[in-house]
């Protein structure tokens, strides 16, 4: 049974044609509407330079940008349950959110960016502190929860502690923020693909082009790692350096996540999910659907958030939350 | 023949001691059955000996080998363990769980040799389960699941088999039936298997050895006949029972017992 099943196969190839579409129908949408004709057309270098703006330097950085974090906080999550045996873990658990936000939000605090346009520098530090924020907050966490071995119900019970204490810290910093601040910080919290610039693009595509195969060459240690740690360690899996890795590899996956695309809360929670339901726990064809899931729903909700009050936009992260709430009550009311 | 044996192996949890300096073999090409009363430290013993948790101090040695200085993996070419009660993920088919017992022998991608899914086939012919492969393990009855789960540790291809209360929550059918499998196992393959095992009876009808506990230290040890005696029940368990030599198997049996007040 090395072969792949063909329904799951199948499945897979849905998503990616849910994919295209999706990412057709973002080109499309917009103040300025552009048809999949004029789209295509625009290709193939003969669009008008207004076409040629909005799809190149606008819309294209904003699809792969939307692929790109869907993607990273989709396996971060399917690490993060498959590590934990917890199908209700996610990166916020790690505290990626809160930490990420915590580092935008003293950074604007203390050099007060927003009053005027965000300087060239700002751009480029804003996405840098987001990721050292997460990063660094996941790392205590891992570090308090980790008593001589990994427990994942300590890791989640520090999890929720720390996001405590930081969301509160948060609050604190910003009722303090001058109104202008305040809502610059609230939309980043939100989940906003701010980033949608190809330098961004540039600086994430290498880490999803090593991340995820990585965590596609750990699929076969994360399926072992899901029968529990003692029929783990029993098959030969060194259980606590294999987990330490894997919980490195679901905090760089996030890390990459928020910097790019602020706080998304609910993606790694949900995407994961899914994407169980369609292929089963084996990871090897799990992490390419949730990759392809968390991708899909983070366009759709870019696109959705883009232009339904338009001209006023909704982050996506909160068309996300919108979308998954009923979703996650649902999974709630179903879990024994 | 895989050995395995512990040499003055000291286990302890936060400083108090639950098992001091025991000394305990496995005879190769045997079943023995580890008895005692709750908390005597049978489960603790097999998962020490299993590298499953640390010990204080001793050693175990697998093959002449320390156990604590070989790779986890080479171990888990020599010796299986099935722990208590495991649990496996939803929708994840037979076939797929026993195929994980291929691990010590897979690395990266790990597709599975010719030779993995013959080890499958095998397991699952051997368990009886072949025609039902493609079902869920989490939608079986215990007694199917507790032989997937067996078929999983008997596809890893090892000699020595450890097995941590095998029968628990089966049905009387159902818990022979895995004895039996075990057995079969032990005679026509030579397998090595210990068991912890609550069942006296079962203990003296299907073990080889058996191995009395008591607050971790071994109280007796030896054949049915010499185990299996009011004298050592008392000793270890605190029952006054009665013991009768079945006429079916030809093994002491106990056929009713009270607490001693």
């Amino acid at each position: 049974m090395n072969r792949v099943p063909k329904h799951i196969i199948w499945k897979i190839s849905l998503l990616v044609v849910l994919l295209i579409l999706a990412a057709l129908a973002s080109l499309n949408f917009g103040i300025i509407s552009i048809s999949p004709g004029e789209v295509l057309r625009t290709f193939l270098g003969n669009g008008t330079p207004k076409q040629k703006l909005v799809l190149f330097d606008l819309r294209m950085p904003t699809v792969i940008l939307a692929v790109l974090v869907g993607a990273f906080m989709a396996v971060s999550g399917t690490i993060l349950q498959g590590i934990t045996r917890n199908e209700l873990a996610d990166p916020g658990i790690l505290g990626i959110n809160s930490g990420a936000g915590l580092a935008v939000v003293l950074y604007i605090t203390f050099f007060k960016t927003s009053t005027g346009s965000l300087s060239i520098a700002h751009t480029f530090i804003l996405p840098l502190c987001a990721f050292l924020g997460a990063l660094l907050t996941a790392g205590l966490i891992v570090a308090i929860a980790w008593k001589g071995g990994f427990q994942s119900i300590r890791l989640v019970l520090v999890g929720v502690g720390i996001n405590a204490g930081l969301s509160a810290i948060l609050v604190a910093l910003q009722l303090r923020l001058d109104p202008l601040d305040f809502t610059k910080a609230m939309v980043w919290l939100s989940g906003d693909l701010w980033a949608n610039q190809w330098t961004y693009v540039y600086a994430l595509l290498p880490w999803f082009l090593i991340l995820i195969p990585y965590a596609l060459y750990k699929a076969h240690t994360l399926n072992v790692l899901n029968l529990g740690t003692q029929v783990a360690n029993g098959l030969g899996i060194r259980t606590n350096r294999e987990r330490l890795y894997l919980l490195i590899l679901a905090v760089a996956l996030a890390g990459l996540g928020v910097s790019a695309g602020g706080g998304i809360a609910f993606l790694g929670l949900i995407a994961p999910h899914i994407a169980r339901r369609l292929t089963g726990p084996k990871h090897l064809t799990l992490i390419p659907a949730a990759v392809l899931i968390g991708a899909v729903i983070l366009l759709i909700a870019e696109t959705v958030g883009r232009n339904v009050l338009a001209p006023v936009e909704i982050p996506a992260g909160i068309v996300v939350s919108i979308i998954s709430t009923p979703y996650f009550i649902y999974l709630l009311l179903k879990t024994k | 023949m895989t050995n395995l044996f512990a040499e003055e192996l000291t286990i302890a949890y936060d400083n108090e001691v639950i098992v001091d300096r025991l000394n305990l073999k496995f005879s190769p090409g045997e079943i023995t059955a580890i008895i005692g009363p709750n908390g005597c430290g049978k489960s603790t013993i097999l998962k020490t000996m299993a590298r499953l948790q640390p010990s204080h101090s001793g050693a175990v040695y697998l093959d002449g080998k320390l156990i604590h200085k070989t790779s986890s993996k080479e171990i888990a070419k020599k010796m299986a363990i099935l722990p208590q009660s495991p649990d496996a993920p939803e929708g994840l088919s037979i076939y797929e769980l026993i195929s994980y017992g291929r691990t010590p022998y897979q690395s990266g991608f790990s597709r599975l040799t010719t030779h993995d899914c013959e080890m499958i086939e095998w397991a699952l012919n051997v368990t009886g389960l072949s025609s039902i492969q493609h079902q869920p393990v989490d939608t079986l009855s215990g007694g199917q699941r507790q032989r997937a789960w067996i078929a999983m540790a008997i596809a890893q291809e090892t000699n020595l088999l450890m097995l941590d209360e095998p029968t628990t929550y089966l049905d009387p059918a159902h818990q022979l039936e895995v004895l039996k499998l075990l057995e079969k196992l032990n005679e026509e393959e030579g397998r090595t298997i210990v068991m912890v095992i609550h069942d006296l009876n079962h203990a003296a009808r299907f073990a080889d050895h058996l191995v009395a506990l008591k607050q971790g230290k071994v109280i007796k040890e030896g054949t049915a006949e010499q185990v299996m005696n009011a004298d050592v029940l008392k000793q270890v368990f605190n029952i006054d029972t009665e013991i009768i030599t079945d006429p079916r198997t030809g093994k002491p049996a106990m056929i009713s017992y009270d607490l001693i007040k």
